[in-house]
């Protein structure tokens, strides 16, 4: 394997970005108005119309915030959004005693998460849980604003009872599924390249509040549990750690440890994005009113489907590709290892294949997000002039294009890391064919998507 | 011998994309059909069409019959921009040449209930050639992706 | 620099929330009255009942939460206010006697669609002599509803108007008296005529035709049509089989226990079905509903002039009649 140095760029170099980032203002602020955007998600769920299309609740959450997440700050900013995600913010508050000044009264106990649970198993069912009753949510703005509130309770009390971020490291439902894509994203916060031993125990001794997601970031290497919340920057020592700009493939080009837990997640994500075309962007009705009617006889039976196809079917798959792979290419490596190497070569299938699924969803749902704009609550408001705006698919000849585009390039991405992947496990290069099987999981997968999508 | 490197260095993408426009552009298209007569009832329910993909061929004359068995659905084609609404009881008829090729989503275009945002359809006129070429780019993606040594010119 | 971040953050918060406080305050319109309309399994109407006063306008804002509905008063020639979840139709109505109305959904909203059904209460010094109603025709008769009525005897052809009159342009005594048709049925009045008339069997159907063509006001034909398929086709259907998409999983029609339980309405493609029913029992059903059958009671919905084009336009599936030019 050649060993190409990633292309990095220290944004923190300049001065004025630095300052910029050091600062807890603009990120506050950043903060201080997601907040309020929350809290007005919240109040027209319960207060504004029954109606998801002209629901500020609905249209804002799940068109216009999840699309943004998945085809812009995801993307290109990794973890941009629990930068400034709004969700914590209460329970830190209580927890830390202060907003942008330390000092303060404390009101914590400080507990260490469960050992057991210091993984994404718990982000994984949330997710999963999350698209179980993912057509009842979509389009009921009651529900979404009980999830919010929920979300927000259990953040609290979380960050009352244990230390730190443990509910976004451990426990939000989208944390798992940001930070396994965030691998991808060119943005990272790392220590400085050239810090000596000593500079990074120094470092490590002298945060003053430790990390607040529980990292030691003078050894940071990967994105998936930094949550970009700048803090460490804001240290004594913070001068040790940049804020770098990078090629895509600059984490997942180098080899790089996968729990179980994750290999998990990574395919369950891919399933859920094919469960989630066929029933927000198939034909077939039945499997429609089966995701949303939660408790019906039919619903029980897309639960089971979503769960066993998610995660049993793609994991069993996987596999079975795995031992073949070991097999005929003489791995040495146990089959954990090369399962859950080969689930993080998946990650960016599963990531444009998410993209995709926004693309196709997006622009043939945006034109609902102006009259809620002027009439938030659905009360007959027009406060901007766009109440009356008919509804209208946008792009429709261009989005079929740019899909099956983003899902090849996501085949060939993937293609290329499930052979590096074999690579780094001790596959020769004139065997490359040995990591075959894997490589057809993955046409398979993008097959399905294409299917599912554009077919 | 820099020049036969820098032509092995390039050969790949160059390959790549010929390989690409090939799949993209290259000419799929069937022998043109006898244009016929087509009838389709399609049940709208919420949130379903029955059936929910009505296949055609260019040229074909279409005839969808809409008939809404519990609340007032209607029908939008993408692209061909043909609607209807139907209230329960009154059926309602679109008449059309298929005169586009293609895979098109129909949607409901009454606001039906819950899932109303979601309630569609596909009308394939004639081979999805679009699909067809997205396989053929993901065949040639992993070709590439698997092949490594250098053309032969490498080596001159 | 904290307070300033802790009273931002309550500011934003109070902000937010002040907006839809503030904003319901003044956008509120008192003497408006909202009426939400949800499918009858949501609950229907938001409010079953309406108060009013004579001559007070009443100002209606009405939106949906689920599906399309739309809102009639029932014998009204007013125009249906549609209504669209999410928007907003206002409507207003005044009424210059005290009494009850019926509102009503006229958009099928579902299996149950019927079941929209409100009453708009209107207070105000007693109405000054009303004219007395005549009872309709079915009661003054003592017909029973529910009993069999199946027709023996079936026209050889279709029964036709026109026909009967290209033959001749004098209709019998029987056929000119209005109420006397109205309590036969055509199958009674075929047996009246044939008794006494020297004409064979079809001509004498014929006949029968061209009779009831002659009890409809002018434009029976159109009204009686479109309040059908308006109304009626969801479950009658469009060949008023009784297969409509609403019923069409239920059982068919057992004529000898009509109104025990809920089956598909009668087949009017069947002759033996409409030509044993007189005009005021097919009146009378529709004024009165199937008790238990699932037909809904259109009588306080519909005028007793719409009624009686219906029950013409029911005719028109057996026999062919024609509006008088």
């Amino acid at each position: 394997m050649e060993k190409t140095a990633s292309y990095r760029f220290d944004l923190t170099r300049y001065a004025w970005v630095r300052r910029l980032l050091t600062s807890r203002w603009p990120q506050f602020i950043l903060r201080a108005i997601t907040l309020a955007g929350f809290v007005l998600v919240i109040l027209t769920g319960f207060i504004g119309s029954p109606v998801g299309s002209r629901n500020f609740a609905v249209m804002f959450v799940w068109i216009a915030w999840w699309s943004a997440l998945k085809l812009i700050m995801l993307p290109f900013g990794g973890r941009a959004w629990c930068s400034i995600c709004p969700i914590p913010m209460p329970g830190e508050w209580l927890q830390q005693g202060w907003l942008v000044k330390p000092g303060g009264k404390k009101f914590n106990l400080g507990l260490r998460w469960p050992r057991r649970l210091r993984n994404t198993w718990l982000q994984s069912a949330g997710f999963a849980a999350i698209g179980l009753f993912s057509a009842l949510t979509l389009t009921t703005p009651v529900v979404t604003a009980w999830i919010f509130v929920g979300l927000i309770i259990v953040a609290v009390v979380v960050s009352v009872v244990f230390e730190q971020r443990s509910f976004c490291r451990y426990l939000c439902p989208m944390g798992g599924f940001i930070g396994l894509y965030s691998t991808m994203a060119p943005l990272e916060l790392r220590p400085q390249p050239d810090l000596t031993l000593v500079e990074k125990g120094a470092a490590v001794r002298e945060w003053p509040r430790g990390c607040p997601w529980i990292n030691n970031p003078a050894a940071l290497k990967a994105n998936a549990n930094c949550g970009l919340c700048l803090e460490c920057l804001r240290t004594e020592t913070g001068a040790n750690m940049t804020l770098n700009v990078r090629s895509f493939d600059a984490e997942l080009g180098q080899p790089g440890a996968f729990r179980l837990d994750e290999a998990f997640l990574s395919l369950g994500l891919l399933g859920s994005v094919m469960i989630y075309s066929a029933v927000f962007q198939g034909p077939w009705g039945a499997l429609k009113n089966a995701a949303l009617y939660a408790g019906s006889p039919a619903w029980w039976g897309f639960a089971a489907f979503f769960l066993l196809a998610s995660f049993g079917l793609l994991p069993a798959l996987l596999a079975g590709a795995s031992a073949l792979v070991r097999r005929t290419g003489n791995l040495g490596k146990p089959l954990r290892m090369v399962f859950t190497r080969f689930s993080r070569a998946l990650l960016p299938l599963g990531l444009l294949s998410w993209i995709a699924f926004t693309v196709s969803f997006a622009f043939g749902k945006m034109a609902y997000l102006w009259p809620v704009l002027s009439d938030p609550f659905g009360w007959g408001w027009n406060l901007f002039g766009t109440a009356a705006v008919e509804w209208q698919p946008y792009l429709l000849s261009a989005t079929p294009v740019i899909e099956a585009v983003l899902l090849v390039a996501g085949l060939i991405w993937s293609g290329r890391t499930i052979l590096k992947t074999a690579e780094q496990l001790g596959v020769r290069g004139e065997r490359r064919w040995a990591a075959a099987p894997v490589l057809l999981f993955a046409l398979a997968g993008t097959l399905t998507m294409l299917w599912l999508l554009i077919g | 011998m820099t020049l036969p490197k820098f032509i092995s260095a390039l050969a790949k993408p160059i390959l790549g994309l010929t390989l690409a426009v090939l799949a993209l552009t290259a000419p799929l298209s069937l022998p043109p059909t006898q244009p016929v007569e087509r009838y389709f009832r399609v049940e709208a329910s919420q949130f379903a069409y029955s059936p929910g993909v009505l296949q055609v061929n260019p040229g074909d004359q279409v005839t969808i019959d809409l008939v809404a068995t519990d609340v007032v659905h209607g029908i939008y084609i993408d692209s061909y921009e043909l609607q209807a609404s139907a209230d329960p009881g009154q059926t309602a008829r679109l008449t059309f040449t298929a005169d586009q090729a293609g895979l098109f989503r129909f949607r409901c275009l009454v606001p039906c209930g819950q899932l109303h945002p979601f309630m569609l359809g596909k009308l394939q006129v004639g081979p999805n050639l679009l699909f067809l070429r997205a396989v053929l780019l993901s065949l040639v993606g992993l070709l590439l992706v698997l092949w490594k040594k250098p053309l032969p010119i490498a080596s001159i | 620099m904290e307070k300033l971040a802790k009273s931002l953050v309550a500011v934003l918060i109070l902000l937010v929330a002040a907006v839809p406080l503030l904003g319901q305050q003044i956008t509120a319109q008192p003497e408006t009255i909202e009426l939400r309309a949800r499918m009858p399994e949501n609950g229907g109407w938001s409010q079953e009942f309406i108060y009013g006063q004579v001559n007070v306008p009443i100002k209606l804002r009405m939106t949906s939460d689920d599906v399309v509905h739309s809102f009639a008063l029932g014998q009204s020639s007013r125009p249906s206010v549609e209504i669209f979840p999410g928007k907003f139709s206002e409507t207003e109505l005044t009424f210059d006697q005290a009494g009850e109305y019926t509102f009503y959904c006229t958009r099928w909203c579902g299996a149950n669609h019927w079941r929209m059904r409100g009453t708009i209460v209107i207070e105000g010094p007693a109405a000054a002599a009303q004219p007395t109603s005549v009872p309709p025709l079915f009661l003054q008769l003592g017909l029973d509803l529910d009993a069999p009525h199946l027709a023996q005897i079936i026209p050889p052809n279709r029964p036709d108007t026109a026909r009967a009159r290209g033959r001749t342009n004098a209709l019998p005594d029987g056929l000119t008296v209005g109420d006397t048709i109205w309590s036969k049925s055509p199958e009674a009045l075929w047996k009246d005529l044939k008794a006494d008339e020297a004409l064979d069997d079809q001509e004498v159907w014929d006949m029968v035709a061209w009779g009831l063509s002659l009890q409809g006001s002018p434009g029976w034909l159109a009204q009686g049509r479109e309040l059908f398929t308006q109304n009626c086709l969801a479950c009658h259907g469009e060949s008023g089989k009784g297969d409509g998409v609403m019923v069409r999983d239920l059982p068919p029609m057992n004529h000898d226990k009509m109104g025990s339980e809920a089956t598909r309405p009668p087949d009017f493609s069947d002759p033996a079905v409409l030509l044993g029913a007189s005009p005021a029992l097919l009146e009378g059903k529709i004024i009165r509903g199937g008790m238990g059958t699932g037909m809904p009671y259109w009588g306080n919905i519909f005028t007793s002039e719409q009624i009686r084009s219906l029950v013409l336009y029911l005719y028109s599936f057996q026999i062919e009649l024609e509006e008088r030019p």
